[in-house]
């Protein structure tokens, strides 16, 4: 019940730090996407069932936003957690190094995945722009590590 | 191992299909309800995380607001306080230079150095008897210098000094039981003692016992008083008392005219000045109005005493008419500097 509970928290207090960060401290789109990373880190720590629920109720939060292509987001982090959750099998993805890199490619693969998507279904490509594509994958590594760390620190490890 | 990945598999293929009906069909009724409740379910996380941001982060500035407030409100709390403090100060100067304005106009007896003082300090147990004033030998007062105070623009009589010291001197208020002045009541002549009963009212002891007394009537300084200019008010008659049939002399009861407990400043009539200081005017004889015959242009001169012809008096400032005062009363005015004739702005006699 409390790890439900602290889960819920940890879901909402998600949702509300990305909204939060792009709201106020995102420039030319360049934003850590958190809700990407955890499901990431969560996949990578308790596996990919419980990081693609998630993964699927923070992308759909994400697609409420957009105006088309509701279901994008949900289903590029659901693909994303089982990916990793795949990974971790062959990785120790309990390492930062390795955690940091795969990270980092599922960052560019969900930019890749949404740009698909949207060809797919709207028939344009969704380009975020330079800064963005460039730039987000090291924020995500950055909030992925200090995620990462507060997790272990928070288990003791 | 096997059983996770075959959930896994599972949930990514519900999932994935999920979201690509979701995608295939945003415009159903499914997709726009569900996308409607998923909205209903976090749009509010944004507004009030919007609305929580916005007061948090308009927290440091209240608080520098708060405690930019709470140093104005100190600041104007001690702003009232001084000026509280100096709307009494100018309220008390207010009063003290109406006090004074008024005192200007009066005058001050020929022959006479008068000097202002201030009364301070009383003593609760003897309010009647006397008060100390700061002034003393320094001001040039001596003993048994007269001490008036003004009272709607007269000088009206309050004591005489009994202690100098050297900056300041006790007046021996005429309410004092060891006061006693000579005094006359101005409607007649007839004069008698006021003496001081430890009381708000005087006594005015030795009246003639046939003479008609009546409330009212003014009481001045006599001539003959060894202390006091004469013509000084003292006060009205309050009341009558009733003949004692035993004596042989009627009293009355005075109110006095100065209000030993709203005396502030005080005028003492020294003999002379002091060092450095200007004399006072000469004396002009000034003698009773009913000596004059018609100033005015009367050829029969030489029936008129020679004071006849002086014009001071018909335009001297109003000194309390007596009515036919024997000649005798008055000491010539030479005799004493201390009984120099005192002149006293009365603007409710008449002249």
């Amino acid at each position: 019940m409390i790890s439900f509970v602290r889960g819920a928290v940890v879901f909402v207090f998600a949702m509300f730090l990305q909204w939060w960060w792009n709201a106020h401290f995102s420039y030319w789109g360049a934003a850590p996407q958190f809700l990407l990373v955890l499901t990431i880190l969560i996949a990578a720590r308790r596996g990919p069932i419980l990081g693609m629920l998630a993964g699927f109720g923070w992308g759909l939060y994400l697609d409420v936003a957009r105006a088309e292509l509701f279901g994008s987001s949900a289903l590029i982090l659901t693909l994303a957690a089982y990916a990793v959750g795949v990974a971790r099998r062959q990785i120790d993805l309990r390492a930062a190094g390795p955690l940091a890199a795969t990270t980092f490619l599922s960052t560019w693969a969900a930019f890749l995945g949404l740009g698909l998507l949207g060809l797919v279904f709207t028939k344009s490509f969704e380009w975020s722009g330079w800064i963005a594509v460039l730039a987000t994958p090291f924020l995500n590594v950055g909030a992925v590590v200090a995620a990462s760390l507060l997790w272990d620190a928070r288990e003791g490890r | 191992m096997q059983r996770e990945t075959r959930i896994a598999n599972f949930i990514l293929g519900a999932l994935s299909a999920l979201s690509l009906l979701l995608l295939s069909l945003p415009l159903s009724t499914p997709v726009r309800s569900l996308k409607a409740g998923t909205g209903y379910i976090f749009n509010p996380l944004a507004y009030r995380g919007e609305a929580g941001y916005r007061r948090i982060a308009g927290s440091p500035a209240r608080i520098k607001q708060l405690l930019l407030a709470d140093i104005e409100n100190e600041t104007l709390r001690a702003e009232l306080r001084r000026g509280e403090w100096l709307a009494t100060t100018v309220s008390a100067l207010a009063l003290e230079n109406e006090r004074l304005r008024r005192a200007l106009v009066l005058k001050a007896p020929a022959g006479r150095s008068p000097v202002w003082v201030r009364v301070m300090e009383r003593d609760p147990i003897h309010w009647f008897r006397s008060l100390v004033v700061d002034a003393g030998a320094d001001r040039g007062l001596s003993l048994n210098d007269p001490v008036l105070g003004p009272r709607d623009g007269l000088l009206v009589a309050v004591g005489r000094i009994v202690d100098v010291r050297p900056n300041t001197a006790t007046v021996l208020l005429l309410t004092d039981e060891l006061s006693a002045a000579a005094a006359y009541l101005s409607s007649g002549t007839l004069e008698g003692l006021i003496q001081g009963q430890d009381g708000p009212r005087l006594r005015m002891n030795y009246l003639n016992a046939e003479a008609r007394l009546s409330a009212g009537d003014s009481v001045y300084t006599s001539p003959t008083s060894a202390t006091f200019p004469p013509d000084v008010l003292i006060g009205r008659v309050a009341r009558v008392n009733q003949r004692d049939p035993f004596l042989t002399f009627q009293s009355v009861e005075v109110a006095p005219a100065a209000d030993a407990s709203s005396l502030q400043e005080l005028i003492v009539l020294r003999a002379r000045p002091m060092d450095g200081e200007a004399k006072p005017p000469s004396y002009t004889p000034v003698f009773p109005p009913v000596f004059v015959p018609a100033v005015s242009t009367a050829p029969a001169a030489s029936s008129a005493p020679a004071v006849s012809s002086a014009p001071a008096i018909s335009t001297a400032p109003a000194r309390p008419r007596r009515r036919a005062p024997a000649p005798a009363a008055v000491k010539p005015p030479q005799a004493s500097s201390e009984e120099a004739a005192f002149e006293a702005v009365d603007p409710e006699e008449p002249r």
